[in-house]
């Protein structure tokens, strides 16, 4: 188990290595000087040179990234060009509201993506069967931005039954778990279909196999067949898509935040770009990057819990 | 009884020829339906000059007319109006002819490329492992981040949405293609053609390209419904295309602002995405199926 981790984290070192790389090369695309671009239109040639000096930019580029790579370890992401805070602390402040969103999303979306599909597996060929394939093709041809529309116009407006801008609070009280619930709505709508339709084709292959046979010739209750002994080894496949889902998953969180003003890394990235204030885009990227390395390396522990011949390996 | 069974299965039966791809596509009635819509959007979109009833620039005093279907709607916009007094329907043509030619640019280009790399890959086993390793790495970003750090880079616009697209499309196909040209190597006329001599050029094109093309084509209509998803949410985000250019994500997201008070604005540009991607969805889900019976319960 320990091995298999470490050998996890040992591949995503290079993905993690060529994110780095596409943030350092995100300001050295940018045209004209970079020191004078980070010091903002303002600042005067003082400053311009005491930037260049301090981040090494009249170094070459290799020991240019070699800084980089330094000061992101150390935590240093430099400074807002707007509001001229640190980065690092900025990000920190909105990290924990996005992963709320994420996990609300995941709690209430997996459990009811693998029940529809199981649902659907059981009925195969029947109406439900087609009613929940439809339903799943028609959810992953809706952008995000729908759904939360959608559900801001109705729930939100006409009956006036959730807050949708916002986050009004902390998640323990009342206040900041109800402003949570139509963005964690949103983003698990968007995540639904996949899983629905990948477990009811895994389901469906699992409920050829013998033992499955023997489960129902030895008299189980269909439901208990269904839960223990066709879904358990139905799952492993739905895990893995939602490792693979990750990517889709953060940019739902992207959207969702920016349009219920959720104040996460998502909504910190996009405003960033639209301000042009590149070191907070480049750390909110970065964060986001992470994000995306840390799930899909918890999907491989859950994948590694549920199927027992990973752990052995 | 026995008369009955030698009734029901003759000896020797002349088998009827397996019917063409599109005869076989043409019995299933909601991919024929799917296709049929998704042309008519096509066509909708390429002839919108002429068929759009306004400008769809002109903003008029008329602002945030509802539909015809409701209380105060008209005959003149169909649709509508926006929140600039701008016919609707005219900008919905438009938006749509923005939208598609976004998705097509970005599927055609990185499809091009993805398919030389896999073409390559497959054809030469020295180049395998060192192209597929970057293309894991290509893989192992999400599309929405390069389109973020783009648009960071070159600044908003449609062609950083392209360029996303483009990137985030080329390592899909590039695997797709391999996968499906590893088969056609393994065929003897391969062997038969290098054994007389025939230059790379002519076996990579005339013999790999030309049997795998057909998956790798119903691969890219199902990657042409992820990349309008992919493109519109980047225009929703105010990443792509810049007002007043009409384009469907951008539209559905310049009408949050009067999202209660007419919530038209917003909602009929994000139907005609779903309505786009869905067609394509369901062509490509149908395509697949006739092409590989194997994947048909995915």
């Amino acid at each position: 188990m320990l091995k298999h981790l470490a050998q996890r984290i040992a591949t995503s070192v290079p993905v993690l290595l060529g994110v780095l790389l596409l943030g350092f090369l995100l300001l050295q695309l940018v045209p004209g000087d970079v020191a004078r671009v980070i010091a903002g239109p303002t600042a005067t040639q003082e400053i311009v040179e005491q930037i260049r000096g301090d981040l090494g930019l009249d170094k070459p580029l290799a020991i240019q990234f070699l800084l980089y790579l330094l000061r992101v370890l150390q935590g240093d992401l430099g400074y807002s060009m707007i509001n001229n805070t640190a980065v690092a602390k900025e990000l920190a402040e909105a990290l924990w509201p996005t992963a709320e969103l994420v996990i609300a999303c995941l709690i209430w979306a997996i459990p009811a993506g693998i029940g529809l599909g199981a649902l659907a597996a059981m009925n195969r060929g029947r109406w439900l069967d087609r009613a929940i394939i439809a339903i799943s093709v028609v959810g992953v041809s809706t952008p995000v931005f729908f759904f939360a529309l959608i559900l801001m116009i109705y729930l939100g407006y006409h009956w006036q039954l959730l807050p949708f801008l916002g986050r009004s609070g902390p998640i323990w009280t009342l206040e900041g778990l109800a402003s949570l619930v139509l963005p964690a709505l949103t983003l698990g709508l968007s995540i639904i279909g996949p899983i629905a339709r990948m477990t009811r084709t895994s389901a469906l292959d699992v409920m050829s196999a013998d033992h499955v046979r023997t489960a129902r010739a030895k008299g189980l209750a269909e439901t208990t067949i269904m839960l223990k002994h066709i879904l358990r080894n139905a799952l492993i496949p739905v895990v893995t898509l939602i490792g693979l889902q990750a990517g889709f998953l953060l940019g739902g969180a992207v959207v969702t935040e920016t349009i219920f003003s959720w104040p996460g890394v998502g909504r910190m990235a996009v405003g960033a770009i639209l301000a042009r204030d590149l070191p907070l885009a480049q750390g909110a990227i970065l964060v986001l990057a992470l994000c995306f390395i840390i799930i899909n390396l918890a999907v491989d522990l859950l994948y590694a819990a549920l199927d027992p011949r990973v752990k052995a390996s | 009884m026995s008369e009955a069974v030698g009734a029901a299965l003759p000896l020797h039966t002349a088998r009827k020829p397996r019917p063409g791809m599109l005869v076989r596509l043409m019995r299933d009635r909601v991919a024929l339906a799917a296709g049929i819509v998704l042309l008519l959007i096509i066509l909708a979109a390429l002839l919108s000059p002429w068929i759009a009833p306004h400008d769809p620039y002109l903003t008029t005093r008329r602002r945030m007319l509802p539909p015809v279907w409701e209380a105060r709607g008209t005959w003149t916009y169909v649709l509508g109006t926006d929140s600039l007094g701008r016919c609707m329907l005219s900008r919905l043509l438009y938006g749509t002819r923005s939208t598609l030619l976004v998705g097509i640019t970005a599927t055609a280009i990185g499809g091009a490329i993805g398919m030389f790399i896999g073409f390559l890959s497959a054809f030469y086993s020295r180049l395998d492992g060192i192209l597929m390793r970057i293309n894991d790495v290509l893989l192992s970003i999400p599309a929405i981040l390069l389109g973020l750090a783009l648009a960071a880079v070159i600044g908003s616009g449609l062609y950083a949405i392209i360029v996303a697209l483009v990137i985030a499309t080329i390592p899909t196909v590039a695997r797709v293609t391999r996968s499906a040209a590893l088969v056609v190597m393994a065929q003897d006329y391969m062997e038969a053609g290098r054994s007389i001599g025939l230059p790379d050029h002519t076996l990579m094109w005339r013999y790999l390209a030309l049997n795998c093309i057909s998956s790798v084509f119903v691969y890219l209509t199902l990657r042409f419904a992820q990349s309008i998803l992919l493109g519109a949410v980047l225009s929703f985000l105010g990443l792509g295309a810049q007002p007043p250019t009409a384009e469907l994500g951008m539209m559905a997201s310049s009408g949050r602002n009067e999202l209660f008070i007419a919530p038209h604005i917003a909602t009929i540009p994000s139907l005609a995405i779903v309505v786009i991607v869905l067609c394509a969805n369901v062509l490509g889900d149908a395509l697949r199926d006739l092409l590989d019976p194997r994947l048909r319960k995915l």
